[in-house]
């Protein structure tokens, strides 16, 4: 079993379409939707955190690409510059997923990639502009 | 059993004076009583790095041939005044770039100084018989200028709030983010390790005192801007603000590493920068004093959604703040630092390393700072 979280960007063309019934129901993936927007013009992008063999994880990517999905990969998504941050701790009471925290013996301010659901609360609340986010 | 600072100052030099930490004294003193602990212990460090809005370097650029009398000065495009003699000029903090909105200031000229950066130099002057010149533009860098020092106005306090906002939107103050209905809350004090907190009716620090100023030597110049004495103290320390100082110190002595110029959204530009202050045990009082701990000191939690007249919603010890949420009238609120702990902590110990290794002897007051201190309203009125 392996964890991939991927951007799917859709359009007027394709909103309609069931993208995660599909990943559970075709390709036995498990899905979790950690953030979806969609404008009035139909465009959209959604962040799926999958779950799954990598088999099966590869062909229902695949497969949504073939429906005209964008899909992107995340990997990396978000960027913390260790030498900037001087862990003043301004961004880890905001973090949802308690990505963000103080490790207790140091106090140095950590982040841990890979629960981070990319919302980008930390980011303007960053006096040095530590953190990235590359969606 | 009492010091003096001769004897402590002989120890340092001999290599023999026993230095600890604000942190580390807490648990001597519960064990060995202040009495025994003042006897094994010759100073005590502090530490604080956090935002200092009210700070500021003074430079000389030196003349240029032809000279100029430079009365609109700018430094990377930053405003710096004018208001002083030909070549002088005060960069102060928060001071913005022109045109404002690239998140740039007088901090981060301060810090591209002290990292050793270039920084452009533009200035302009009315060309006078004896200053004939009209402008320059140039790059100057902290190697090249003659004086460069840090003057402080007000650093260091005491105390400080603690901040939320019970309001619906999202709003963005100098004490951070802080998300609507009171969903987080933010403080500032480096508690335990914060040098008035060690010391605070100032029976030690005075004007003179000399301090670890990010990463050089330094020294308290001045009680600070809105010195304050008048708060209530809960075990020995106020719980608001309260004293402040002014401190002072050479740029070309200062690490980049204890220095951050900050872009605060919604606020504007400030100072980070890591201050420590050694604490001379001179007797048991000054050793029970250090031995304070975050769970005895206190700070107020207040809605910043108010636009004035703020009141205490409740106390909260910094041991509480720092464990990552309090509770709040049954509902829990996230709480997170804006002040960096482990910023503190290197500071404090790197005095440490240097009072232990003989390089940075304590310095005696020569001038107590005042033992009173209220803070005036500015009233709107006419002649």
């Amino acid at each position: 079993m392996i964890e991939k979280k991927f951007r799917i960007d859709f359009d007027e063309s394709n909103v309609l379409e069931s993208v995660t019934y599909t990943l559970v129901s075709e390709f036995n993936l498990k899905p979790n939707v950690l953030r979806a927007d969609i404008g009035g013009d139909g465009h959209g992008f959604m962040l799926l955190s999958l779950v799954g063999e990598k088999d099966d994880m590869i062909r229902g990517i695949e497969h949504i690409r073939g429906q005209g999905f964008k899909v992107k990969e995340l990997n990396g998504h978000i960027f913390h510059d260790y030498d900037r941050c001087w862990s003043c701790g301004a961004c880890v009471s905001l973090c949802p997923t308690r990505s963000i925290y103080c490790v207790p013996e140091t106090q140095e301010v950590r982040l841990n990639t890979d629960t981070c659901i990319a919302c980008g609360s930390c980011i303007n609340a960053c006096s040095v502009k530590a953190i990235q986010l590359e969606l | 059993m009492s010091k003096t600072y001769d004897e402590i100052n002989d120890k340092i030099r001999s290599g023999k004076a026993v230095v600890m930490t604000a942190e580390e004294v807490v648990d001597l003193v519960r064990q060995k009583g202040a009495e025994k602990a003042a006897e094994e212990v010759d100073v005590v460090t502090t530490g604080t790095f956090g935002a200092m809005c009210s700070s500021g370097a003074f430079i000389n650029f030196g003349h240029s041939d032809p000279p100029i009398r430079m009365t609109g000065i700018r430094l990377n495009g930053v405003e710096a005044y004018g208001g002083l003699a030909a070549v002088d000029t005060y960069i102060g903090a928060t001071s913005l770039i022109d045109p404002p909105g690239t998140g740039y200031g007088g901090a981060h000229v301060i810090e591209d100084l002290i990292a050793g950066k270039k920084v452009r130099l533009q200035a302009w002057g009315p060309g006078t018989d004896c200053y004939v010149r009209k402008s320059i533009d140039t790059y100057i860098s902290l190697d090249d200028v003659n004086e460069a020092y840090i003057y402080n106005p007000r650093n260091l306090y005491q105390n400080y709030g603690v901040a939320t906002n019970t309001s619906n939107k999202t709003l963005y103050t100098y004490m951070g983010k802080l998300l609507p209905r009171m969903k987080n809350a933010t403080y500032s004090s480096a508690g335990a390790l914060s040098p008035l907190i060690n010391d605070p009716h100032l029976d030690t620090i005075g004007m003179g005192t000399r301090i670890f100023l990010a990463g050089g030597e330094g020294y308290v110049a001045w009680q600070g801007t809105q010195f304050n004495t008048s708060f209530e103290e809960v075990n020995g320390v106020p719980v608001k603000g309260s004293r402040t100082l002014a401190v002072i110190g050479d740029m070309k002595q200062m690490d980049a590493k204890y220095v951050r110029g900050l872009d605060i959204t919604g606020y504007g530009i400030s100072l980070a920068i890591g201050i420590g202050i050694p604490i001379p045990v001179l007797n048991a009082d000054v050793m029970r004093r250090c031995a304070i701990s975050d769970d005895e000191i206190y700070a107020e939690m207040v809605d910043y959604s108010l636009p004035s007249n703020r009141q205490c919603m409740q106390r909260y010890t910094y041991a509480q703040l720092r464990s990552g949420s309090i509770e709040y009238q049954g509902r829990t609120i996230r709480t997170s630092s804006l002040s960096s702990l482990s910023g503190a902590r290197k500071v404090a110990n790197q005095l440490k390393d240097w009072i232990e290794h003989g390089e940075f002897l304590l310095n005696k007051p020569c001038l107590e700072l005042p033992k009173e201190g209220k803070v005036k309203p500015l009233l709107e009125r006419g002649l």
